[in-house]
């Protein structure tokens, strides 16, 4: 039986169920479309094999997440909602530091202040980054098996929370939309969400080691 | 107070199949000892015609089994699945008792109706 030396399943594909559900569910499912796309391979080609199992990946990862969602333990919800706390209130105080900082630049208008503004922009958005990942990382950790789908709501809150945020805050204040606010919004929500990747990956090394 | 709880015991001894979740239990009466993922699959499409994916498969599978209603256990791994198990899923005796309950509550609601012949006309 050498079925599987002939047919490789798409390695992308593959890896994203992995990230989609627990290394049990992921074992047999991906076991599961090797035997089928294999048999495919062998009937119809490589190539239909290969669009068959790219086609059942993302069915098959739409399917999970919806899962998951309906059946969030506390635990997962718990830890999506102190994140959102931490990163609401980072993203609030945010909106009113560039409030101030913008009057100031538009006030004294000397080279000095320029600088340190531009600098002051630059060190936030690698601090928001650096927290966003950490916050993705420490929810990702404690919502155990079920990294991706907490990383992935809380990213999905943040963004629309914090567009919303800022649509408000820009009509409130009179300014034009501002490209960098929200763009450092857009930039925490995919922080958030490597750092369930970065978990996940870990625990998936770890439980193939053992 | 109490009444309630009593209420709310009885209803969960009550608990219909939905749809998918029914024909994914009476295709594993249907394929016993040999039902995992493919077979499961492969099994509903030929004998419904309906493209259904290995995710949602397993994602009724899992419900199916929080609910109670079905068990499983690895098979030993096979090179044709790259040297990974079989995941054999089997009805339990509350699951058999529900897809029961499902049918005759089914039975009775279409008891007197004549599709064909409505339909036909």
């Amino acid at each position: 039986m050498t079925k599987s030396s002939s047919f490789q399943p798409p390695r992308i594909a593959s890896w994203l169920i992995d990230l989609s559900t627990t290394p049990e569910k992921a074992e047999s499912i991906l076991g599961d479309l090797l035997e089928e796309s294999s048999d495919l391979a062998s009937k119809s080609g490589a190539a239909s094999a290969r669009r068959w199992y790219w086609w059942q990946s993302l069915r098959t990862i739409a399917h999970l997440f919806g899962a998951e969602f309906r059946v969030g333990p506390p635990w997962a919800i718990g830890s999506v909602l102190v994140g959102f706390f931490f990163m609401s209130s980072f993203f609030v105080g945010f909106f009113e530091w560039f409030t101030l900082a913008n009057c100031g630049q538009n006030v004294f208008a000397c080279s000095q202040l320029t600088v340190d503004f531009v600098w002051m922009k630059n060190g936030l958005l690698i601090w928001d980054l650096v927290l966003s990942l950490s916050i993705g990382c420490i929810v990702s950790a404690a919502a155990k098996g079920r990294e991706m789908v907490t990383a992935i709501t809380l990213g999905l809150i943040l963004g629309v929370w914090s567009t919303v945020l800022f649509l408000v805050w820009s009509a409130s204040h009179h300014y034009a939309l501002l490209l960098l606010p929200l763009l450092m919004t857009f930039a925490a929500s995919i922080s958030i969400v490597l750092g369930g990747v970065i978990v996940r990956q870990i625990r998936m090394a770890s439980h193939k080691c053992l | 107070m109490w009444n309630f709880f009593y209420i709310v015991y009885l209803m969960s001894d009550r608990d219909y199949l939905g749809e998918f979740e029914h024909i994914v239990v009476l295709a594993l009466l249907r394929l016993a000892d040999q039902a995992y993922g493919v077979t499961v699959r492969q099994e509903i499409e030929v004998r419904i015609s309906r493209e259904v994916s290995i995710g949602a498969v397993y994602a009724t599978l899992a419900r199916l089994e929080t609910k109670g209603y079905v068990n499983s256990y690895l098979g030993d791994p096979t090179p044709e699945r790259g040297g990974r198990s079989k995941r054999f899923f089997r009805v339990t005796a509350k699951g058999l008792a529900a897809v029961n309950r499902t049918h005759r509550a089914l039975e009775q609601m279409t008891d007197g109706l004549r599709f064909a012949k409505r339909y036909s006309q």
